[in-house]
């Protein structure tokens, strides 16, 4: 059975092939059209999807889409007409967006993808999720949580999953609706912040670990717990209903003071050095951060008691958009009754498309659990001959008015390249160069789903050196100092590394986690950790990844802890890189030093005359 | 004759529609950033049909020199954008279908060179002093050569000047057309505009003390937790 999972129209729109029970090709349109988080119908993603499959759209047995387009719709009209008299604007913007095309969505589907309409299947869209988190997880039975900002009607949603008869059943117990919105609480606080809501939620998660959650008492009583762990959101807070009047209330700032410019400088930097002085203001702002980040995994933790009082499992699935709080997630390992976590590898709406399809695939033909789980790694394969014939071509000097600003380029400089035959060579001299304080590209085999870079799309430096990873946040990656890195560490030394319980190791391979180091270790890895001394890792297995597990083990060897920072290769604005040329023209014009390319090695030289 | 038109027509944005507004001239610079980023994308999928490492390196340069245009448009924009800057996304489209030749799709580039060189040149001379002229002066330098550059590339892809000519001119009128389009679905957008607005004041009179209630009830009732189909 050949089964296409479709996710479009809010954001993160993807695709993914289900054939006989395993996922052939996923991936974000996002990687294909460079437009980070693309909601647009994911026509590249389709269409690599069955390329990958060597089919074409006709011979796909059914389509399924992460939504139901019509529950959503009256969702848009109930919340625009509420605000009667207010909303003109709202009302008016979502209906032209609606009735122009978002409520047709299945046959938009049906159009592009030339297949009967009999052939398409939709599921709520909290539904989506909670397949999503199930199908994955390898789990026999298990308590499944959804929280994200809002689907069709749900904002936060309580299921079980179990294998029944070879096939999967998973059930709604309870889904808390719309207004009353977790993910839509801290997007607004995100832009209230001065970021970019629905991309820049990490920053505020970032941010709270500057301060003291002072308003928490405050902000619990606009997210109030109701009802043994259930919650309610005080609306005269948000303007959800009204968004074009801004994020928050008049109520909300005459609350926590008045909201930051994205042009005001937040002089943080989670090496402990901030450049300028730290002003109150922009200490209250990390106050408001830190409170509502405390309040979320207060009500994260609460659902997860109301859960498991429902559905008393050691299992729990855990998926939506709020499950990409990694400081929250480490909460629900560690304090909820749950004793085994399992968050997708893209637990996102563009995740969706993975979960929908695998679901339909064993709903349909019947699978196991143990069949079920994937890899993160289901993109484009990257082809290395694509940039090693352009080489040779390639003049840097040309590149000086077009470098980003305060990368140099020495006089002279000229890229090399070698190929090698020998894996144990390579990784050799690339660990050389990574240990010389380099900065490296590394772009192996297929792409990452998910927000994630798990080595495959990945810059890479030594974990020791915070001048060095500030030149990358400076020069590389063009982000604030406020955010802190991640590392991947080779599974032998997760222990020696993490703080965490042996049980949790495994659950740690994605990134999903902020968890606290182990003190001795600190030193060694100063330049990914954030100021209170946690991490998200990636904790790599070679069976996961033997490419990247190589690189790590080769550096481990001359560095004492096969460990390595690893963020996302992606130039600032856009998603990661998916193809060579994209590398290349980030490597080009930033101050990276050295590019991996599967077995070649690129490299910025200096020609003496 | 139709610089002087385009000059007329900038002229008159630049005093009317822009003039002491800096949340419009934001609009614009996305607009001209998102529209940097369309051309890297199709340089990028040009790129892919090229197998010349020699032209290949050429078309890098100029997917480099596109890119740093867009970021050159955001730094511009925080000058005069009130929240945080957020790309415009285009629905990506091939230009040509797969079977047509590759020099084609350059063809289109070449047209979209040669209107940004004048358009970014007339607004540059007509703008007050400012980040988004300063921005525009230094664009223009580089589109100037990338209208060379394209009309190099066609011939280096076999192109003759005939069918160039021929090419560019079927250009011109498809995006006479998609301008005409667009023209078209501003005014149906406007008429949108006033008849929802009707709808809704009629409407949500009747109706938001329903919807009030149904936003109220706090828990998803209906059932959901099935496949659907149309
Ligand atoms: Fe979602
Ligand atoms: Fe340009
Ligand atoms: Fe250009």
């Amino acid at each position: 059975m050949k089964v296409l999972g479709v996710s479009y129209g809010y954001h993160d729109a993807s695709a993914c092939l289900v054939v006989d029970g395993r996922v052939i090709a996923a991936a974000a349109e996002e990687r294909f059209t460079r437009q980070k988080h693309d909601s647009n119908f994911p026509t590249y993603a389709v269409e690599y999807c069955l390329k990958e499959a060597g089919i074409s759209s006709g011979d796909l047995d059914q389509a399924i889409f992460n939504e139901d387009p019509h529950a959503k719709f009256s969702r848009v009209l109930c919340s625009s007409m509420a605000a009667f008299p207010d909303s003109r604007r709202e009302f008016v913007e979502s209906m032209k967006a609606w009735l122009g095309r978002k409520l047709w969505a299945v046959n938009t589907i049906s159009a592009r993808l030339d297949l009967a309409p009999e052939k398409i299947t939709y599921l709520g869209h909290h539904y989506s999720h909670a397949v999503q988190a199930f199908m994955g997880s390898g789990f026999e039975e298990s308590a499944i949580l959804i929280v994200d900002a809002v689907g069709d009607w749900a904002c936060s949603a309580l299921y079980t999953g179990k294998w029944q008869d070879g096939k999967p059943k998973v059930d709604r117990l309870l889904e808390v609706s719309f207004p009353n919105s977790l993910g839509l609480v801290y997007s607004a606080v995100t832009a209230y912040l001065g970021f970019s809501p629905n991309d820049s939620e990490c920053s505020t998660m970032a941010l709270a670990a500057f301060g003291t959650p002072r308003f928490a008492d405050k902000m619990r009583q606009i997210i109030k717990e109701t009802d043994g762990g259930l919650y309610e959101v005080d609306q005269a807070y948000f303007n959800f209903t009204k968004f074009f009047r801004g994020p928050v209330t008049d109520r909300f700032l005459e609350e926590f003071g008045p909201a930051r410019s994205y042009k005001d400088n937040l002089p943080f930097d989670c090496f402990g050095t901030p450049e300028g002085v730290v002003s109150k203001d922009a200490q209250r702002l990390a106050d408001v951060a830190a409170s509502t980040q405390l309040v979320l995994e207060e009500r994260v933790l609460g659902l997860c008691r109301k859960l498991h009082g429902m559905a008393p499992s050691a299992n729990l699935c855990f998926a939506g958009g709020v499950s990409l709080n990694c400081v929250s997630n480490y909460r629900v390992l560690t304090d909820s009754p749950f004793e085994s976590v399992y968050i997708p590898p893209d637990p996102g709406d563009g995740g969706t498309s993975v979960g929908t399809a695998l679901y339909y695939d064993a709903a349909e033909a019947g699978g196991t659990p143990g069949r079920a789980p994937y890899s993160p790694y289901q993109g484009v394969e990257l082809d290395e001959l694509d940039a090693v014939k352009l080489v040779d071509f390639i003049k840097p000097e040309h590149f000086v008015p077009y470098l980003k600003q305060g990368v140099e380029l020495p006089k002279g400089s000229k890229w090399r390249f070698k190929t090698y035959k020998d894996r144990d060579e390579l990784y050799a001299a690339v660990a050389d160069r990574l240990m010389a304080g380099q900065i490296v590209g590394c772009m192996q085999g297929r792409g990452e789903l998910g927000p994630r870079a798990l080595g495959n799309r990945s810059i890479l430096i030594r974990p020791d050196d915070t001048k060095l990873a500030t030149r990358l946040s400076k020069h590389v990656k063009e982000r604030a100092s406020l955010r802190p890195y991640a590392f991947s560490v080779a599974e032998k030394d997760a222990l020696t590394t993490l703080a965490i319980e042996p049980d949790h190791v495994r659950m740690n391979r994605w990134m999903q986690f902020a968890v606290p180091t182990v003190e001795s270790a600190r030193p060694k890895l100063l330049g990914a950790l954030h100021i209170d001394g946690t991490s998200r890792p990636q904790v790599v297995y070679e069976k996961d990844n033997p490419a990247y597990h190589a690189l790590l083990t080769a550096f481990g060897e001359r560095f004492g802890i096969a460990a390595l920072l690893n963020t996302s290769f992606n130039p600032s604005g856009y998603p990661m890189v998916t193809t060579p040329v994209e590398a290349m023209v980030m490597f080009a014009r930033t101050d990276m030093d050295a590019l991996l390319l599967n077995t070649t090695v690129i490299w910025k030289d200096v020609e003496h005359s | 004759m139709i610089t002087a038109i385009e000059r007329l027509k900038i002229r008159l944005a630049v005093s009317v529609e822009l003039s002491g507004k800096p949340a419009k001239v934001s609009e614009v610079i996305r607009g001209f950033q998102a529209t940097e980023a369309d051309g890297v994308w199709h340089l990028y999928r040009g790129m892919k049909q090229i197998d010349d490492p020699r032209e290949r390196a050429i078309i890098f340069g100029h997917c480099l020199e596109e890119e740093s245009h867009a970021d050159a448009f955001v730094k511009a924009y925080k000058h005069y954008g009130g929240r945080v800057f957020t790309p415009t996304h285009y629905e990506r489209k091939a230009l040509y279908a797969g079977d047509e030749p590759i020099w084609k799709t350059f063809a289109f580039v070449h047209v979209g060179e040669v209107d940004a060189t004048q358009r970014f040149r007339i607004l540059s001379q007509e703008l007050p002093p400012g980040a988004l002229k300063d921005c525009l002066s230094n664009v223009v330098s580089d589109e100037e050569g990338h209208v060379d550059l394209t009309y190099e590339m066609l011939k280096r892809l076999g192109a003759t000047d005939s069918a160039i000519r021929s090419e560019v001119r079927w250009v011109r009128v498809r995006r006479l057309w998609e301008r005409w389009l667009r023209t078209g679905k501003r005014l149906i957008d406007n008429l949108a505009n006033i008849s929802l607005s009707i709808v809704y004041y009629v409407f949500g009179a009747l109706l938001f003390g329903a919807a009030r209630r149904r936003l109220a009830r706090g828990f998803v009732t209906y059932d959901n937790n099935k496949m659907k189909h149309l």
